[in-house]
């Protein structure tokens, strides 16, 4: 029986996996800031990269590089 | 020719038409604004405002001259940093002082639907709007194909394609632009974009998919493979580090070896610049002040200048390669930790070189907080001007041992950068009341080769902008400190020429000498740490004027040396320069903010006196008690 896959954040999925973002959710300002950036419903992102500490991960999303924090990324969840 | 000639006066601009560049952060709006202006622009500073705005006129060749003002970039309306808040300001209409005739949306080619997100606020102002596209020469790199004439009928307004470095296009753009404040500002497909960021977005998207303006819909996959292959070296697991601190390194390197002979040139140069003066108009007391009190000053400013402009070239170099964003990035996790950004490492870095430019670099972080912080601990970098004083102090208190001087010199660089952690580490925690980190999402842009000519404009603008804001202080204060220290009140008149001894900063000196005592120093050593105030550095030509030392620099500096090893309190045979009381004088220029240029500096960019009056209090109090318990502690350990 096929489980419908539960939601993870931008911040937990592995390297070079297109997703496509389900929503964004998190502190207002700063998701309104990150739809600004361009991480809305809908959109396919991909984790390039991860900085060599491990964080920020480097994401691209509508032909950018972001940086972003892990715990920022964990406010965009995707499928 | 000077890029900062006169601007303008209000009179004239106001029959100029005045127009606006808008964009994102890196869209290559500053890029644009060099092409137009022939680098013939100056930052704007606002009263009220913290934040400048590059203001220029078009070169004559181009046509009818246009006032051109760069706004800082612009995510949104929903403004966050005072930049952006600014930029919104003006785009309104209700900035006082610049009223926009029509605005240049200036938009990056490779990425044009999140560049033309936001354009719909700036349609909305029922004004003229051009889009200005930069970056088509990347197009190619990113598998794109873009036609010029469907965009331009799917937006509704004028789109020209320019190519800042060769200059392409901005003579069509201006043109486009005289044309459209003629015309009536009709609806268009941007001004009826929503505001909503992800309906603007699906609505950008749409408006260029319709005609086909652009084919091969910008995918993330697209994106360039020469970044890609870059940033894997860059931001990789082992190598990111190594590569960034020899980065790191060969900057350090090339400000401070690659600066010397120019900086001897020019110390050479004013010094004999004087004495030519006053060999020419005589030995008068107006000679002596404008030969070592006025020329002297902006000698010790213009010593600076090439650390400072090969400091900003190379700054400059590293952003426009799109490097600096990986730095930032690199180096994020632990400064965040400390209630810093990643971006503060620029800051940081030039804090080494001198405060100054540091103060002006931290507006590059985005949010108040992070960037007061980093301006807070700025001081504590061992600027350059400390330099010269730790030489005198290190080789006064361990003769003959170079390499001991050398280690000791290094420990101070290393631990001003751990103290300025720790610092950071409990203001942020505790004044600061940190919480929660404001937002990363940082852009790194595409590496590109970087260009020479843009560059050295930018940085001849930073350069001269830092003269002005430093040389002024600094001139002043220096002329100031030389009538004190010539001039003192004798018993025949209030005010006569008299010998450093007696002058007004002696007596000043020994005012304070109570306070200086603990230190283990007397009222002489009080005069250089008072005239250091100036700039750090004049406490080595101080200290020579107050124990009598002549000749050049060399002869100073051994004869110097000479003399601080014999110098005992007066009247005592006690010896001054003990181990003890050189530690206590490198804790406190190590520690103390002895530099009014910095605190102006601070003040204007901080837009109150609080955090720079409190600063000064703090670092110099801070440095004053910890150089005392120093003293008393070695003592007390039998250390004289």
């Amino acid at each position: 029986m096929p489980v419908t896959p539960a939601l993870l954040s931008l911040a937990e999925i592995p390297l070079n996996q297109w997703r496509r973002i389900k929503k964004v959710e998190g502190p207002r300002q700063e998701c309104s800031r990150l739809m600004d950036l361009g991480f809305t419903p809908g959109e396919e992102v991909i984790v390039t990269q991860a900085s060599p500490l491990g964080d920020p991960i480097v994401i691209r999303v509508r032909g950018a590089l972001l940086a972003l924090r892990k715990r920022e990324a964990a406010w965009i969840l995707v499928t | 020719m000077s890029p900062l000639q006169e601007v303008a006066s209000d009179k004239t601009a106001s029959r100029e038409m005045t127009v606006c560049l808008v964009g994102m952060p890196n869209s290559g709006k500053t890029t644009l604004m060099n092409a137009l202006t022939g680098g013939n622009f100056r930052t704007a500073n606002y009263p009220g405002v913290t934040v400048s705005l590059l203001r220029g006129r078009t070169r004559p060749e181009l046509g009818p001259v246009v006032n051109i003002v760069d706004l800082p970039g612009v995510h949104s309306s929903v403004a966050p940093s005072p930049e952006e808040e600014l930029a919104c300001t003006v785009i309104e209409g209700k900035h006082p002082k610049v009223a926009p005739n029509a605005f240049v949306l200036v938009v990056d080619a490779t990425q044009l639907e999140r560049h033309l997100k936001f354009a719909g606020f700036v349609a909305h102002q029922e004004k003229p709007v051009v889009v200005a596209l930069t970056m088509v020469d990347l197009l190619p790199r990113v598998h794109q194909v873009l036609d010029l004439e469907k965009l331009q009928s799917a937006l509704g307004v004028r789109v020209i394609a320019v190519d800042a470095r060769t200059g392409e296009g901005v003579r069509e753009l201006l043109s486009a632009l005289q044309h459209s404040v003629e015309q009536p500002v009709l609806a268009n497909a941007l001004s009826m974009l929503p505001n909503d960021p992800a309906e603007a977005f699906h609505s950008v998207r749409a408006l260029l998919q319709k005609n086909g303006a652009l084919q091969q819909t910008p995918r993330a996959h697209e994106i360039d493979p020469l970044t890609a292959k870059l940033d894997q070296y860059a931001l990789h697991r082992l190598w990111g580090f190594p590569i960034f601190l020899i980065v790191l390194i060969s900057l350090f390197a090339s400000i401070f070896w690659a600066a010397q002979p120019f900086v001897d040139a020019i110390d050479s140069g004013f010094a004999s610049a004087g004495q030519l003066l006053i060999s020419v108009a005589g030995d008068s007391i107006p000679a002596r002040f404008l030969a070592e009190g006025v020329i002297g000053g902006v000698g010790a400013v213009a010593v600076f200048f090439p650390q400072i402009m090969i400091l900003f070239f190379l700054m400059t170099l590293l952003e426009d390669s799109g490097y600096l964003a990986r730095g930032a990035a690199l180096v994020d996790r632990p400064l965040s930790a400390l209630g810093l950004h990643g971006r503060s490492f620029v800051p940081m870095l030039s804090g080494f070189a001198c405060a100054i430019p540091a103060v002006f670099a931290a507006r590059a972080i985005p949010a108040r907080r992070e960037r007061l912080l980093t301006i807070w601990i700025l001081p504590l970098m061992s600027c350059s001007a400390r330099l010269p004083v730790y030489a005198l102090l290190l080789a006064a208190v361990m003769p003959a041992a170079a390499w001991k001087q050398g280690l000791s010199l290094a420990a101070i660089y290393i631990s001003s950068l751990l103290v300025g952690a720790l610092v950071a580490g409990i203001a942020s925690r505790i004044v600061f009341k940190y919480r929660n980190p404001s937002l990363l999402a940082m852009e790194l842009p595409v590496y590109r080769v970087p260009r020479l000519k843009p560059i050295l404009r930018m940085t001849w603008a930073r350069g001269s902008a830092y003269l002005k804001r430093a040389g002024v202080p600094i001139t002043v204060v220096s002329a100031i400190l030389w009538l004190l220290s010539n001039f003192g009140a004798t018993q025949q008149s209030f005010i006569a020429s008299t010998p450093m001894d007696e002058s007004f900063a002696a007596q000043l000196g020994q005012k304070i000498e109570p306070a200086l005592n603990p230190m283990g120093v007397d009222w002489r050593v009080g005069v250089g740490l008072i005239s250091a105030f100036a700039a750090r550095e004049v406490f080595v030509s101080s200290m020579a004027i107050v124990f009598h030392i002549d000749g050049d620099e060399a002869a100073q500096q051994e004869g110097l040396l000479e003399q601080m090893r014999t110098a005992t309190f007066p009247g005592t045979s006690q010896l001054i320069f003990t181990p003890a009381s050189i530690v206590g004088l490198i804790v406190f220029f190590f520690f103390s903010l002895q530099c009014f240029s910095t605190v102006a500096v601070v003040r204007k960019e901080t837009g109150s006196w609080k955090i720079a009056g409190l600063q000064l209090a703090f670092y110099t109090g801070l440095g004053y008690v910890l150089a005392v318990a120093s003293v008393q502690t070695l003592r007390a350990f039998g250390v004289a």
